[in-house]
This record gives structure tokens, sequence and C-alpha cells, in this order.
């Protein structure tokens, strides 16, 4: 599998590293309901066969975070974006990045 | 039937770095490594929200253009690789310190770190470099298609490296000390079949 990574162009999947699922914003620790939310962020994972969205980070080329659109199913991959602007996109500081407070 | 009988690794033991010297098939010389010693290395990453000023304060200070992709750019003895965004390797045979240069010229528009010693610098040449590093690339190298002045942070034979093609002729290399024996064991063996000289008069 290859993944085309934004700034190095497509690379072996063997140089990245695969954190998992990209849809999720962790939830804010502050909130009254926080054990319900984080119960949910860390164990009741989806395991879509079909398109996805995952986080892959590029530990052999650039060390960036790259936001992968990926079929689980074939491995095809529909484009990937840079984390930092996959969150500008998203126009806000929630915008699911790795890292990031909510 | 080819001879089995020796190999090149076999008096190179895995924890020495290869001594100068000529390895593999005698009488022919497909790749030549030659490693640089003398040059000047410091990474420069971009302070956040700065990259324009950089660019301009790095174009007044080294007449380099910063490049925005992963490139190389030379002027002089000076080089320049983009190895991510607003991140970049900065190396010169002339300033003996060039971390201080660019600190110097940048004030606090980038984080500079002095790598003179943390990297071994290969230039590699000879009519079977391509044909050597596709034993251990997982890109495509090809010298039609890695064109000189692109560059490259990728993995040879599983180890982290940086590579650019300088000229038509000359690759260079760029890997973590604690790898060059590592990395010369790939080089020794994949190299053998065209004969390989590992020269250090850089």
């Amino acid at each position: 599998m290859r993944i085309p990574c934004p700034y190095c162009g497509e690379r072996d999947a063997h140089e990245f590293s695969y954190l998992g699922d990209a849809t999720l914003t962790r939830p804010d620790p502050a909130a009254p309901d926080a054990p319900d939310r984080f119960f949910d962020y860390v164990y009741l994972r989806d395991n879509p066969a079909g398109a996805h969205q995952e986080w892959w980070y590029h530990a052999y080329g650039c060390r960036q975070w790259v936001k992968v659109e990926r079929n689980t199913l074939t491995h095809a991959i529909a484009g990937a974006r840079l984390a930092r602007d996959a969150r500008d996109a998203a126009g806000d500081a929630a915008g699911n990045v790795p890292g990031d407070a909510p | 039937m080819a001879d089995h009988s020796s190999h090149p690794l076999d008096t190179l033991p895995f924890d020495a770095v290869a001594t100068a010297g000529h390895y593999g098939v005698a009488g022919t010389l497909g790749v030549t490594a030659r490693r640089i010693d003398g040059l000047s290395i410091a990474t420069l990453a971009a302070r956040k929200g700065d990259d324009d000023a950089l660019a301009e304060a790095v174009r007044g200070a080294l007449g380099l253009e910063l490049p925005r992709a992963s490139r190389a750019v030379f002027a002089g003895a000076r080089t320049l690789i983009g190895t991510a965004p607003g991140r970049w390797l900065a190396l010169s045979g002339l300033d003996r310190d060039i971390a201080g240069t660019l600190r110097a010229a940048l004030g606090p528009l980038a984080a500079i770190t002095d790598q003179s010693d943390a990297v071994v610098t290969l230039d590699l040449t000879g009519p079977k470099v391509a044909d050597t590093l596709a034993k251990g690339a997982l890109i495509d190298l090809d010298p039609r298609v890695f064109l000189p002045g692109m560059a490259a942070t990728t993995v040879l034979a599983h180890i982290g490296i940086t590579l650019w093609r300088r000229e038509e002729a000359t690759w260079r290399l760029l890997v973590a000390r604690s790898f060059e024996a590592a990395l010369l064991r790939f080089l020794v063996s994949s190299a053998a079949e065209y004969g390989f000289e590992l020269d250090d008069r850089g």
C-alpha cells in the first residue's frame, strides 16, 4: 500500500505509523459527563468496511501527521492532507487533530 | 554458476564501520562512495507563521531560496534541503559553523540546531548508483525520475536517510552516524556485483 504524502509524494506504508480513526474528537475532560464520553471515545469504536478517515504519521519522511481517506476493503486511497491543513480547513481548533486539546 | 564461496561481507564485522578500499568484483568500478568530512550541517525550523519572513532573511543571508518542497538548492558551497513543511537542512563546506551563521542572520525567525556530528555524509558516484540504491529504496530513484535537485527523506535498507541528487552523476546521502556501519554494509553487499570503492579522501 502506498500513501500519497502531501509533502513527500507517494510513499510506501512502511514509512508511516498508524494512529487510527480521524473522525473522532477527544471529549472535554472538564465536561460533567466526561467519564461516559471518554468511555465512548476510547472503547466504542466503529470498524467501518469501506471509506474511512485515518491518521497516519510519516515517521520516516517529513514527520507530519497525515489525514488519509482510505477504503478499508480495497486499500484504495481517495486523498490525503496534512493534519495542519485539515485543521485549518475545519476552521476551529477542535478539528480532530491528534494531540490537540478540545 | 556464480561463485558463492566468498562474500564481501564475510570480512566486515557487524559492529565495525567499513574501512576505505575496494569491495566486490575486482577490476571494475560501478559505485564509489566518498565519505565527506568537514561539512557544517544544521537543521532549520521556521517559527509558526514566520515562513515568509524567514524566506526573506535566508535569501539575504545565504543567497538561497528556501525550497517549499522536497528539493535541494545550491549556491557556492552552501546547500539547503527541504525535509518537511517549515523545516530544512543547511549544509556548508565553507562556514565552519553554519548553525552560528544562521543564528546570527535569522535571529528569532527559526529554531536552529547543529547537526554536523550527528550525520555521516556520503557522495555516491558511478554508473551503477541508481541500480544499487534501488535494492534498498522504497521510492523510484531512476535517474530519469529522480532528477538533479530532487531530494527525499526516506528509508534505504530500513535505515532513515536524506538523499538528494547534487548533479547529473553525484548523489549525496546523509545518515545518522550510529547507522553508518549498517548502511555501509548495505552498500558494500549491494554494489559488490558492480565493483564498489569506499573512499575517505573527501
